[in-house]
């Protein structure tokens, strides 16, 4: 007896597939078209939402100057620690400047360093990791053994040491994450190549004759992406933690330059924190929901690329 | 066993000497004369300008590079971190004093964290695809995604501002003796370092309670007519508690990290805010000394966790 024939209860599985079957037989059944990984992102509805917060933030940010009439740095000591008013969105700090617009700025900043250093420490990364993971050898050697000494060191302590030596500046900043940060996208890269270079096509490009860093960027790389992309989005939530940390401690982006971190550096003091929640509870909570929304983006990606989930 | 050590120690030592020399590097780089930092105040201050040099000669500050590095490596294995630049404390003193304040929030978070995410990511594996899960997911990455300090900030205003039912920061006050006296002071830092790697824990541990609920052994015990728990709990949770434990390794860096932060918002006078407080003034000496010590602590205990590995799983120490 087949198994069909064997007698049992029809489940939900049943009804889904008998509707699809009429579906089929109405000719009403398209196939998906487009690119199966904006597909599944796009089914994906946290990382949907989490794309339209990161928009809506970064949007907010680029167009301060058409959102607030307000100067951030502009220092006004008739208004000092006003509540939210209709003039004032989010009320004024100790010095009178508009919260609200230091927030918007703010954003301008704290998404740079953390979008930007992710990006150049990607890029440093993926050259590194695909040329040394191709050719190998003495090249490949000393990267390994740099990449495994940054990466001994608990993140922070490594980058508060550096700020101690170097100074505090905002390109301080953004090249001392971009130096602890190359190394996590090297090693995806680096171990990508090692993978990849055995396969049969590469081989075969080889044989063709094609130099080394075509095969490498042009024809491995690509299918090396999908992790290399994760991973710059995850860097980017924790560069912006890392900022706001750093710029907390009174140890990051120099204090004259409005950052999040920067902003909610004077909730240090109890008073602020009891009496004017208006200066840092919504900086905190924008932070939040960036990186949130980063997190999320960075899942939905994740789930998109990776080829063992199929559908 | 032995070999697999043996092997795993030496291929430390040259990362601990490479990481070593690079920071005396950056300690003999930065501004400050390397005296003031190896004699105490009080030799300082009785000695003239031929005194120092004499000093500066016996100590071997002269001497090329590498005969200063190995002199200052054979003082840091004596315990002689040398004095600080402001106060000229000596820094080994001043890490007794604050390490016990750090090891007490580290090992309370530690174990915060390791018993409510194991418990939580086993919750969400058991019933995957549920509505519990979803939501136990999202608050997880929630919980990833707000700023050590910021769940400070609104911790202290809500439960000790206004509230007041916790201190707002600090250890402890000078009648306070015992553990217990301490421990509203202990509750909001633990908790607020503990999140993160909550968060953290629960994603592995969902993870490798999946993992083990598909294996084998599982079905086997389910087809004997074991109880659903005992299937759960006695077989499956077992299995997965192994990774969760050896997470603790990589949870060392993140919670060093943190640390720094959380002893910063809540004063709490660890070694933390120690390098926080070294960091502004430009003690190099301190920051060195603390970077060194987390650097060696972290290489410390990965080898620890690996030999543990190879102790439970004999494919680690087999395999290649």
């Amino acid at each position: 007896m087949a198994l069909a024939d064997i007698p049992r209860r029809r489940n939900r599985f049943d009804r889904r597939f008998d509707r699809i079957r009429e579906l089929e037989e109405a000719g009403r059944l398209k196939h998906p078209t487009g690119s199966r990984l904006l597909r599944k992102f796009i089914s994906n509805r946290l990382a949907v939402v989490g794309l339209v917060v990161f928009s809506v933030i970064i949007l907010a940010s680029i167009f301060a100057p058409l959102l607030t009439p307000w100067d951030p740095t502009k220092i006004n000591l008739r208004a000092m620690l006003q509540p939210p008013s209709w003039e004032h969105w989010l009320g004024t700090d100790k010095t009178g400047r508009d919260v609200f617009a230091r927030v918007l700025y703010g954003g301008r900043i704290s998404i740079l360093v953390g979008l930007g250093s992710a990006v150049v420490s990607a890029i440093i990364g993926v050259i590194v990791g695909c040329y040394a993971g191709y050719v190998g050898g003495w090249f490949d050697a000393i990267c390994m053994r740099i990449s495994e000494i940054i990466m001994a060191f608990p993140e922070l302590i490594l980058v508060l040491m550096l700020v101690s030596i170097l100074g505090q500046s905002l390109s301080n900043i953004m090249i001392i994450f971009i130096v602890g940060g190359w190394c996590g996208i090297y090693r995806l890269a680096r171990a990508s190549m090692l993978s990849l270079r055995e396969e049969e096509y590469v081989q075969a490009l080889r044989s063709f004759g094609l130099s080394v860093p075509l095969i490498c960027f042009k024809h491995i790389l690509p299918n090396a992406l999908g992790p290399i992309m994760v991973n710059i989005t995850l860097s980017t939530a924790a560069f912006i933690l890392a900022e706001a940390g750093l710029s907390f401690l009174g140890l990051g982006v120099p204090m004259n330059i409005a950052t999040w971190g920067n902003i909610l550096n004077v909730a240090q003091d109890l008073g602020v924190l009891q009496n004017n929640w208006w200066i840092w509870l919504p900086v905190g909570t924008t932070i939040s929901l960036f990186v949130l929304s980063v997190n999320f983006i960075g899942d939905g990606l994740r789930d998109a690329t990776d080829p063992t989930q199929q559908g | 066993m032995l070999a697999y050590v043996i092997r795993r120690v030496l291929i430390m030592i040259p990362m601990a000497v490479a990481i070593s020399f690079l920071i005396y590097l950056g300690l003999d780089a930065t501004p400050g004369d390397a005296v003031s930092f190896m004699l105490s105040p009080e030799q300082m201050s009785g000695a003239n300008p031929e005194r120092l040099a004499e000093l500066r000669e016996a100590l071997g500050l002269n001497q090329p590079l590498f005969v200063r590095y190995f002199i200052w490596l054979w003082g840091l294995l004596q315990g002689n971190f040398g004095y600080t630049l402001t106060g000229g404390v000596p820094i080994s003193d001043l890490l007794a004093r604050r390490l016990p304040a750090t090891l007490e929030l580290a090992a309370v978070a530690l174990v915060l964290s390791t018993v409510f995410g194991s418990i939580l990511g086993i919750i969400s594996a058991l019933r995957r695809g549920s509505a519990t899960d979803n939501t136990l997911t999202v608050v997880g990455m929630v919980g990833v995604s707000i700023p050590e300090f910021f769940f400070g900030l609104v911790a202290i205003t809500v439960f000790a501002l206004n509230l007041g039912w916790l201190p707002v920061g600090g250890r402890s006050m000078p009648q306070y003796i015992t553990f217990w006296d301490r421990l509203p002071h202990l509750v909001m830092p633990s908790l607020v370092l503990s999140i993160m790697m909550t968060a953290g824990v629960m994603r592995y541990a969902r993870a490798a309670m999946l993992d083990a609920l598909n294996k084998d052994f599982i079905k086997t015990a389910r087809s004997k007519g074991l109880p659903e728990w005992r299937v759960n709990l006695l077989h499956g949770f077992r299995v997965a508690l192994t990774p969760v434990v050896v997470l603790i390794g990589f949870r060392l860096p993140a919670l060093i990290g943190g640390s720094v932060i959380v002893e910063q918002v809540f004063q709490w006078p660890g070694v933390g805010s120690l390098f926080v407080l070294s960091v502004r003034n430009q003690d190099y000496p301190v920051v060195m000394a603390v970077a060194l010590i987390s650097v060696v602590t972290v290489l410390v205990v990965s080898v620890v966790i690996d030999v543990l590995t190879a102790i439970i799983d004999p494919r680690v120490r087999l395999g290649n």
